[in-house]
């Protein structure tokens, strides 16, 4: 009997019951949207600071700014080199993550040009249709819509974001889990690019709802240029 | 005075040192060396060390090539897309120092947008290679390709693996990182965000290739070891 493979298959277990019992807990804990104001950064800087934060100065500093209004995102900087940063909300997740509604959760984020011309627009038009007060289901009816009109479009090639910031909080369990930068690609398997096998450094995230894949590079520096912990287990 | 006289010394030597080993570079590979010095005798051993660019979980099911004396043969057949090859120095960029030096060896597993996209460039720099044209005739070989279409510009979602902790860049940059390269057809630098100070994205600007390569570190070799942090 090898008790290193039962401890870790114990351990297995354990944590799964657990991911299980924190998820269930946390879609307990935000069924619905919480208050607008509880998603509201009251102070604009402090925002601008927080979207800037996901690249590093020598790209945030002649990008778009947007920040969160009570009607939608506001572009607050005007940008010079095309990115775009903002930082997203909960309702940004997939329709089954447990923390879609946490009003906790603050996503910063810098587009690239491809990015910003194929992927904000989703964000811009999710948001839009959150604070008009429609159900998520409502939401992701209007997401549907907008990409069977067109009037949404597909990831163009290239189309990237920086997400490095140490002061992200992406969900309950992670926090601000791993500086990164992810890829938008119209939907495709992860074996496409080697992502999720054993020892690989992609990571892949199925996105059905916007009919597009996310691959994800998790990087050893913040935004910052401080190391971040490379132990992704 | 006396630390700042000897720093400007150092500097002087070091310049110096570095501008002899560049010439030096230069004259040892202006040419092509005899074809021996750029093939690997054991057959197996370059196998292994093509698969070695990207974790065992992705070349273990990729096509593998091997340099012959005609240019790359298949000898392993793939099921998953992927094709890992051993480039040769031909494939570094023109204003290498070091583009024909025979001791490069540079493990690359492709993706299947990047096989189709990239080998080609690949096979025809080395038939243009073994056929014993210089730098100068490849460089207008490969130009002419493009002009004429005859090369493909970089598929959307083409992606490589260089993870191999025995790859050899030569005598500069050594086994130099494990990363990740994508190819794009030209663009700026900014399209990324490469280049800049704290970028996690770096850039090299082929030419005459219209191909923009964005390389991203990876902080460990495809054996799972870390790789340095610098």
């Amino acid at each position: 009997m090898n008790w290193q493979i039962v401890k870790t298959a114990a351990l297995v277990v354990v944590l799964s019951a657990a991911y299980q019992a924190t998820a269930a807990d946390a879609k307990k804990r935000y069924p619905s949207m919480a208050p607008l104001d509880q998603y509201l950064i009251a102070d604009r800087s402090a925002e601008i600071a927080l979207a800037r934060s996901a690249a590093p100065e020598s790209i945030s500093k002649d990008a778009e700014v947007m920040v969160l209004g009570r009607h939608g995102y506001e572009t607050v900087v005007k940008g010079k080199n095309g990115f775009v940063c903002l930082v997203e909300r909960s309702w940004t997740a997939g329709s089954d993550d447990p923390d879609f509604w946490n009003p906790k959760l603050r996503g910063p984020i810098c587009f690239n040009p491809a990015a910003a011309r194929s992927y904000v627009p989703f964000t811009i038009k999710k948001t839009e249709l959150v604070l008009a007060g429609q159900s998520k289901a409502q939401m992701f009816e209007g997401i549907k819509a907008g990409l069977d009109k067109k009037e949404l479009p597909t990831p163009e090639p290239g189309a990237m974001c920086y997400m490095l910031s140490k002061q992200g909080y992406l969900n309950d369990q992670a926090g601000h889990w791993h500086p990164h930068l992810m890829f938008f690609v119209p939907r495709t398997e992860a074996a496409t690019w080697g992502a999720n096998l054993p020892g690989s450094p992609i990571l892949f995230t199925d996105d059905p709802e916007d009919r597009m894949t996310v691959f994800l590079i998790p990087l050893a520096k913040w935004s910052d240029g401080t190391d971040a912990p490379m132990d992704m287990h | 005075m006396t630390i700042a006289f000897r720093s400007v010394s150092l500097f002087v030597a070091l310049s110096l040192a570095w501008q002899v080993q560049a010439a030096d570079t230069n004259t040892l590979y202006s040419s092509m060396a005899p074809l021996e010095q750029y093939l690997m005798a054991d057959r197996t051993a370059e196998i292994a060390l093509a698969r070695s660019a990207a974790p065992e979980s992705i070349s273990r099911d990729a096509e593998v090539l091997v340099l012959g004396r005609r240019g790359y043969e298949t000898a392993v057949k793939g099921k998953n897309g992927f094709v890992c090859v051993v480039e040769r120095s031909w494939m570094a960029p023109f204003d290498d120092p070091e583009f024909l030096n025979p001791d490069q060896r540079l493990p690359l597993c492709l993706n299947p947008p990047a096989a189709r996209s990239h080998l080609p460039l690949t096979f025809k720099m080395t038939e243009l290679a073994l056929a014993g044209l210089n730098k100068t005739q490849i460089f207008d070989s490969v130009k002419a390709a493009f002009d004429k279409k005859e090369l493909p510009l970089p598929e959307p979602g083409a992606v490589c693996y260089m993870m191999s902790k025995q790859q050899y860049f030569g005598r500069k940059y050594g086994n130099a990182d494990p990363h990740l390269m994508f190819w794009v057809p030209k663009t700026d630098d900014m399209f990324w965000g490469a280049g800049l100070s704290g970028s996690p994205v770096y850039v090299h600007q082929y030419s005459p290739e219209p191909i923009t390569e964005f390389i991203i570190s990876v902080s460990e070799w495809s054996d799972g070891t870390a790789a340095p942090k610098e």
